[in-house]
């Protein structure tokens, strides 16, 4: 017997009955997610399939046959010869009166609400109750605005209890930042005292909250949800990758919000990638920039190329290229073939931003969403950043073409031949000779190789600010500009060029077009 | 250079030279194309024919369509199954309520709620639509009439067709874009005095139809151009899929409200007038009588009006009452899903079909289970009603085509959708 239970030995299949067909699951499986694999549907609130579950809210009742009373289907593993329905009139009876609890003191809050039209009560009060109220009496008043966190505002009245966010928070965050206080009626979410909702992982929070009780400081009253429109895309924030959806709306970022990836990082993404699209409105270059002037993309890629192209055949030792780690694959192998075949320089260096802090969990140091794709790319030839420094204090550069986002390494505005190629203003665009806008990850297709080397795709959320392009498209374009005869049409096509050239990325996929999905018509949420 | 003087002799008759005529032969004629609209008086509705002419006798037409297209079908797909009422009410923008009503009962089927339906709702649905079939009627002989040169007649019937109108404006709100009737009922109970004004106005009409009646059906000039003029035979309707008056004069006895009674149209006795010659004189005639059914059908329907609600009372369907959207939350939520997401209507499609003002007003739904239709086709009875023009409208007259096309009642909105 002892031996039947160890974990390593194999467990046989359960056959079971539900909804009068038969089926066979493995064992060890949820009453409620052998139902979802069978199309039977059965609403829950506290249930999450990435976290543990207390069956408290009593949503996903069902009726097993032999059972005196109804069982939650969440806590449930099922069994051989089960026998379990979820739609007879008394497991439909139950889950009604239990809803009717729930919305017993639930505040008339949907036109203010930030969740109404992605609200797990709104959503299962229409599709398994729909009748009228009965209470006659007032409702139990609760505090609205509670500043629990740096992110984050409760509303301890919407709050259905369903614990959610205090699993968030011990099972994802490991810290015990949230807990229940009282009982009945009275009972309500708060912190845990001397606590606060910091943890790095805070807003995960608001995603997993059935209701708008927890609400993100950053979105609050900023856009209602379903005039969003979603696009699959990777966090840029760091080398982990973390899979996102940008949700947008009239061309403007309003928030990211982690997107299913069990290798990666399952359901959840930190605070501060989430933070990462601001930089996509903030400070943009917009316009082709030719000693501090705006000038038209031709003159400036004219402009770039003349002086590029006089630095190396002046010396080509003295010719750099900086490439951003924050670049898309598809960036970087086109702007090493135009270094490495046009301006003819060996001296093609590595940088980015700077490391940071890290866990365990999810945050890597490496601040760059793509150094593995870079490295993989570049290959042993490329130079470091530090490198770079000693570069240009030694003056061993004279002429430098730096591309994306770079920490400041060192002065710049020395350097006889500066060409930019940037998505921010700063410095560099300020001591270029030429500066020309790039496009930055939310606005281009294209692709990151993350720390596990997985080649995650992003798509364009929303339209390049002002003129700027891909970097990809640039660098095609100046090639031409210094004679090149090759060109490319798209993001995909570089990348079919890069698997072929890269025996490290041979393995790769582009993946297909996803085109953005109003939330409003994806009946998946709320 | 030629002689001036013998230049002003010559005389040309279509491609000839009169000179060159032999003396004693006939002048030669030759087609001549013309095109009678898309803007032009005899043409309301916005519509262009492409006449090919022979002197004043019409040799071939090209009926052309979609001058009014409005992409009601398109924009159907992009709508929530309610937002899509204030669309049909400008399909035949003369008889709304109709459309209202078609499209209404369509829905409703998918939603498998038809026979749910609160009966003081299916009443006020048949009174509102024969009110609106009556209009429609009026509409039509009106400008026809005065096409004719009768304008007495058309301010007779356009002053009974203000009564009418007037009253439903009292009931929705608008005068002719009613967007009264709901999915599962209608928005709103009758006013308290709306009965008796009907009754009083029907007494009225009945009079201007009378005069209308003695002005034209015994009318010399009338009858000679509309006796025999446009003739369409059973077989030919049946085969152009003519429907409505158009259909019904031609002898063809097909009504949807008696062949597939639908609402509560099996409850009231009246007749379905045919006519036997099947010209432009029997679809005036059919219609006179029709308006006179329909008062009849009016009366019964107020005598047997029940009490009750007249809005099913599901909230997956009907917007509960404002009073509890402010005050509970069940009905908040259910008044925000029904206006943000729609009414969930069950994946399927259904073919549904009503009389309406010009014959058989068909809504071809396909739903993919979400708040909006998949697609949303509408069957406009004028569509096949004008088609046959191509076939009947050669070899007769060009002062011909007015009264012909008059008849078929042609309206944009609901030809070109």
């Amino acid at each position: 017997m002892a031996d039947e239970r160890a974990p390593s030995a194999p467990r046989a299949n359960v056959k079971m009955v539900i909804d009068g067909q038969a089926h066979e699951f493995p064992a060890g499986l949820t009453i409620l997610e052998a139902c979802q694999r069978v199309g039977s549907k059965v609403p829950f609130f506290c249930w999450h399939p990435g976290l543990s579950a207390p069956a408290v809210c009593r949503q996903c009742l069902v009726e097993i046959k032999g059972f005196p009373k109804p069982i939650p289907s969440c806590y449930t593993p099922v069994a051989d010869k089960m026998e379990v329905v979820t739609n007879s009139p008394k497991a439909l009876d139950v889950r009604r009166q239990m809803l009717e609890f729930t919305l017993l003191n639930h505040p008339i809050d949907c036109p203010i609400c930030d969740k109404a039209g992605e609200c797990m009560l709104q959503k299962h009060y229409f599709d398994w109750d729909a009748r009228v109220t009965r209470n006659d009496g007032g409702k139990v008043h609760k505090a609205k605005v509670v500043d629990v966190g740096r992110h984050i505002v409760l509303d301890q009245e919407r709050c259905i209890l369903c614990s959610r966010c205090i699993r968030v928070c011990s099972e994802v965050a490991r810290q015990q930042d949230l807990v229940m206080a009282f009982r009945g009626d009275r009972q309500l979410l708060t912190t845990a005292p001397g606590q606060r909702l910091d943890n790095p992982y805070s807003l995960n929070t608001v995603d997993v909250c059935p209701v708008g009780a927890l609400t993100a400081k950053d979105f609050r009253f900023s856009m209602r949800a379903w005039e969003l429109w979603a696009t699959p895309s990777v966090c840029p924030g760091c080398a982990t990758g973390c899979n996102i959806e940008i949700h947008a709306a009239r061309n403007v970022i309003q928030r990211l919000v982690p997107r299913l990836n069990p290798a990666v990082n399952k359901y959840w993404m930190c605070d501060e990638g989430r933070m990462t699209y601001k930089r996509v409105h903030y400070n943009r270059l917009v316009s082709p920039m030719v000693a501090g002037s705006p000038a038209s993309w031709d003159a400036a890629l004219a402009e770039a190329a003349r002086l590029l192209g006089q630095a190396r055949d002046k010396s080509p030792a003295t010719l750099g290229v900086v490439l951003s780690a924050q670049l898309t694959n598809e960036d970087f192998f086109a702007i090493s073939r135009l270094a490495g075949e046009h301006l003819r320089t060996e001296r093609v260096y590595l940088a980015g931003a700077g490391e940071g802090w890290c866990d365990d969990i999810l945050v890597s140091a490496d601040k760059n969403p793509n150094t593995t794709g870079a490295k993989l790319i570049g290959g042993l030839s490329l130079r470091t950043a530090a490198e770079l420094k000693q570069d240009l204090e030694t003056r061993v550069l004279t002429a430098l073409l730096l591309v994306g986002e770079v920490d400041a390494v060192a002065p710049l505005d020395w350097l006889p031949t500066l060409v930019v190629l940037a998505s921010q203003q700063g410095p560099p665009v300020a001591a270029a000779a030429v500066a020309l806008p790039l496009a930055m990850w939310a606005e281009t297709e294209g692709s990151f190789t993350n720390r596990q080397g997985k080649v995650q795709r992003l798509h364009a959320a929303i339209a390049p600010a002002g003129q700027a392009r891909p970097g990809w498209e640039i660098a095609a374009r100046l090639g031409r500009a210094l004679g090149a005869t090759w060109t490319y049409a798209d993001a995909k096509q570089v990348f079919g060029e890069a698997r072929e050239k890269v025996s490290l990325l041979s393995g790769a996929e582009w993946g297909k077009p996803e085109a953005p999905v109003q939330l409003r018509f994806a009946n998946s949420r709320g | 250079m030629d002689d001036p003087s013998q230049i002003a002799r010559r005389v040309v008759i279509g491609f000839g030279d009169a000179a060159n005529l032999p003396e004693d032969d006939q002048l030669p004629t030759e087609s001549m194309p013309l095109n009678m609209g898309p803007s032009h008086p005899a043409m309301h509705g916005t519509v262009r024919m492409v006449l090919e002419v022979d002197g004043e006798k019409i040799r071939s037409v090209d009926v052309q369509v979609g001058y009014l297209h409005r992409c009601f079908e398109k924009e159907a797909e992009n709508a929530t199954w309610t937002q899509i009422f204030p669309y049909t009410d400008r399909l035949n923008y003369v008889s709304p309520m109709l459309n209202n009503v078609g499209y209404a009962l369509a829905v409703e089927k998918l939603l498998d709620i038809d026979k749910k339906i609160p009966e003081r709702a299916q009443f006020i649905r048949v009174i509102v639509g024969e009110i609106s079939r009556i209009t429609d009627h009026m509409t039509c002989l009106a400008a026809s009439a005065m096409e004719l040169a009768a304008f007495t007649v058309y301010f007779y019937l356009m002053k009974a067709r203000e009564w009418l109108w007037e009253l439903l404006e009292e009931l929705s709100g608008a005068r002719l874009t009613h967007s009264y009737v709901r999915i599962g009922g209608v928005v709103a109970d009758l006013t308290d005095d709306f009965c008796p004004k009907l009754r009083d106005i029907l007494r009225r009409c009945r009079a201007t139809i009378a005069d209308v009646d003695k002005m034209l059906t015994s009318n010399r000039i009338f009858r000679d151009r509309m006796d025999g003029i446009g003739i369409i035979t059973r077989d030919d309707a049946i085969g152009w899929g003519l429907t409505g008056p158009v259909g019904r004069s031609t002898g063809l006895d097909y009504d949807v409200r008696k062949d597939h009674p639908y609402l509560v149209y099996d409850r009231f006795d009246f007749d379905v007038p045919v006519g036997c010659k099947g010209d432009n004189f029997d679809r005036y005639a059919v219609r006179v009588e029709e308006m006179r059914q329909s008062m009849r059908i009016l009366e019964q329907a107020m005598d047997l009006l029940p009490a009750g609600p007249v809005l099913l009372d599901d909230a997956r369907v009907a917007l509960p009452p404002k009073r509890e959207v402010y005050n509970t939350i069940e009905s908040m939520i259910a008044h925000f899903k029904l206006i943000m997401d729609g009414i969930v209507v069950p994946p399927g499609e259904i073919y549904s079909f009503t009389e309406g003002g010009n014959g058989e007003l068909g809504f071809y739904i396909v739903s993919n289970g979400t708040g909006q239709p998949w697609k949303c086709r509408v069957r406009p009875p004028c569509f096949a009603n004008l088609a046959v023009l191509n076939k009947i409208l050669p070899g007769l007259f060009i002062a011909d085509l007015v009264p012909t096309f008059g008849m078929t009642n042609m309206i944009g909105g609901e030809c070109d959708r």
